[in-house]
């Protein structure tokens, strides 16, 4: 018995020791102070030396909390136990947040860093006006292959993919969008195209490129281009910078027939608790210098043309991420299609999957 | 025979290096300078040295570690009398459907119980973060610790506590004198089991978690996504290295007290095995 209680009064001793510790070290930090700014991102995409700039300059105190998915990010602001300040969404989680009410209208007058967003990525379909969101990063969908494995294959074109000699070399992103997205592409149709004939030629001529694929992955995908598993993939270009990062000899390209367009956008949410300081950081964000460091860090396209401009001459000539006008304006932003249409690409995309041997 | 007990041997050579392997991998590229996972370069201290300027991810070890001490030990208390009072009910139906519930708790899916944790918070309009987390963690270990106890408890002998009573002992007596002497290594194992469940955790903390407050199995998930750093196997190493010293160091102090009553010693319930 004495043991036992000896036992237990040594467990909480220590246990009361590191909450100790723990709140001296997170008031060290100043985490715990009333002025503070909760951020709710992707997982490492902000340069950390920018969060501290921001608290040196505002005094605000940034709590900065990551996500992995817009799904998981979601379920984390509808539910509202927690009061995110900024978050960081893609284009169609932010039609859905729109739709469901959770966002907080912007006040423009209190971005007036606003004026550096290129016109061509404001007001697109899935904000009319910017009224709730501000572009963070933008990129598109592509194909990243290795000229090594794929002897001077030119993929220009989606039809390249369709080749013979890539038998079992390609990897897909496993999203229902992105694919079926790039076989109505490859068809001359829009990525948002709805005309059921269309849908099925996409369908078939997916069919036929199945003996081609080697695998449906997801977010593993990087590693596995990384590693030389297969010679052609197709991407987020977000993630064609970082496999790059990773193995120098893959190269990426957007093919002209068109593309798909994404967007990060920052978003304040209803239950945000310093809607003050949310503007505050938006607009700091969109400064120049801070958009072109954070840019250098994360490695994503800039939708800030002045920031653009203070950029070395090889990430802003860099026409795989910075594409040339004739095919940015093929590229195309996902329509909200609505539950029932998408719930008819996802069957078409079930079907290639399960049609793939 | 001795044949025979050679292949046992290098069959369990072979189970363990697949154990380990994994984790031995990940310790060596801890220390590599290249930056990936692929190919070692040189030795390298830096990673250890990012773990430890990283303020931020040594306030979500240490919440890791307050919540997993603190709730685990909640939890073996209460599953002490709730292994108490199932072990005392007499009707034979209602002690089985109360174990049945309890081990429904144990298989159901983490992601169901975090989601409904999940609800149940923001319905009773707690704020996410140290709280809810710890309430969920205890919730979820005081099935386990009652599953560790109950077998000791059903092992007493009843005479025991009746001739404890016979002898003139109170009720209390019975209690801390008899009982929870004799169920000790039952309640240390289900104190252990709670602790290696709350330290891992991810479904249910992930939905659980919120103002700034993380664990580490949470913030680990939301880093890989961008390819796992090496400071994180760092990390890792460290505290694998933490959980082999502490093993070590229950092992010896077992030892030390088995030696002189190694009556009440049973050496599967102190390793933390069902019976």
């Amino acid at each position: 018995m004495k043991q036992l209680v000896n036992a237990f009064l040594a467990i909480l001793i220590v246990a009361f020791g590191l909450m100790f510790l723990g709140s001296r070290l997170n008031s060290a930090q100043g985490y715990t102070g009333g002025n503070t700014l909760t951020i709710y991102n992707w997982g490492d995409y902000i340069d950390p030396d920018l969060l501290d700039q921001f608290q040196e300059e505002t005094g605000i105190t940034v709590i900065y909390q990551t996500f992995d998915s817009n799904e998981a990010m979601l379920t984390k602001v509808e539910q509202g136990g927690t009061t995110f300040d900024v978050v960081v969404p893609s284009d169609y989680a932010i039609a859905k947040m729109r739709e469901e009410n959770l966002l907080l209208p912007l006040d423009h007058s209190k971005i007036p860093n606003l004026a550096n967003i290129d016109e061509q990525f404001m007001d697109l379909s899935f904000d009319p006006g910017n009224m709730y969101s501000v572009p963070y990063f933008w990129g598109t969908v592509g194909i990243i292959f290795n000229p090594e494995m794929t002897e001077g294959m030119d993929f220009s074109s989606w039809d390249s993919l369709w080749d013979s000699r890539l038998n079992n070399n390609i990897f897909l992103v496993d999203g229902a969008r992105e694919v079926m997205g790039m076989a109505l592409n490859s068809l001359h149709y829009s990525v948002n195209d709805t005309n059921e004939d269309h849908l099925q030629e996409a369908l078939a001529k997916l069919n036929r490129l199945s003996p081609n694929v080697k695998a449906i992955v997801g977010d593993e995908i990087k590693m596995l281009l990384a590693n030389e598993e297969a010679a052609v993939g197709i991407v987020w270009s977000g993630d064609a910078s970082e496999i790059m990062d990773e193995n120098d000899k893959l190269d990426y390209i957007v093919p002209e027939e068109g593309s798909n367009i994404w967007f990060d956008n920052m978003v304040i949410p209803k239950t945000a608790a310093n809607v003050e300081g949310a503007h505050k950081f938006i607009d700091f964000m969109l400064r120049p210098e801070v958009a072109a460091q954070n840019t250098e860090y994360v490695g994503y396209s800039t939708p800030n043309t002045p920031a653009l401009a203070l950029l070395p001459e090889d990430i802003s000539g860099d026409t795989r991420f910075y594409p040339p006008a004739e095919i940015t304006d093929r590229l195309e932003v996902y329509d909200n299609l609505g539950k029932r249409m998408l719930a008819h690409y996802n069957e078409l995309f079930l079907r290639f999957k399960m049609n793939k041997k | 025979m001795r044949n025979k007990n050679k292949f046992a041997n290098i069959y369990l050579v072979l189970v363990f290096v697949v154990l380990y392997a994994p984790i031995f991998y990940l310790m060596y590229y801890s220390f590599n300078s290249g930056g990936t996972m692929r190919d070692f370069e040189g030795f390298t201290l830096d990673y250890y040295r990012e773990v430890f300027q990283d303020t931020r991810l040594i306030i979500i070890v240490i919440n890791t570690l307050v919540i997993a001490l603190l709730s685990s030990a909640i939890a073996t208390l209460i599953a002490i009398f709730g292994a108490l009072a199932i072990h005392h009910i007499r009707s034979r139906r209602a002690k089985n459907t109360l174990l049945s519930l309890n081990n429904v708790l144990i298989v159901s899916p983490d992601v169901i119980i975090g989601a409904s944790f999940l609800i149940l918070f923001t319905i009773a309009g707690i704020k996410l973060g140290f709280t809810s987390v710890l309430l969920s963690h205890v919730a979820f270990s005081i099935p386990i610790a009652v599953l560790m106890i109950l077998p000791h408890l059903q092992d007493m002998s009843p005479t025991l506590t009746d001739a404890a009573r016979d002898l003139g002992a109170t009720r209390r007596d019975v209690l801390t004198k008899v009982i929870l002497p004799i169920i000790k290594p039952g309640i240390f194992s289900g104190f252990f089991m709670a602790l290696t469940y709350s330290l891992d955790d991810f479904a249910v903390t992930f939905f659980v978690t919120g103002n700034g407050y993380s664990t580490l199995s949470v913030e680990i998930y939301s880093r890989a996504r961008q390819g796992v750093s090496l400071s994180i196997n760092a990390l890792s190493t460290l505290i694998f290295l933490f959980t082999i010293l502490l093993v070590v160091g229950y092992y010896f102090l077992n030892r030390r007290k088995a030696r002189p009553g190694a009556a009440i010693a049973e050496p599967a319930a102190e390793l933390g095995v069902p019976r």
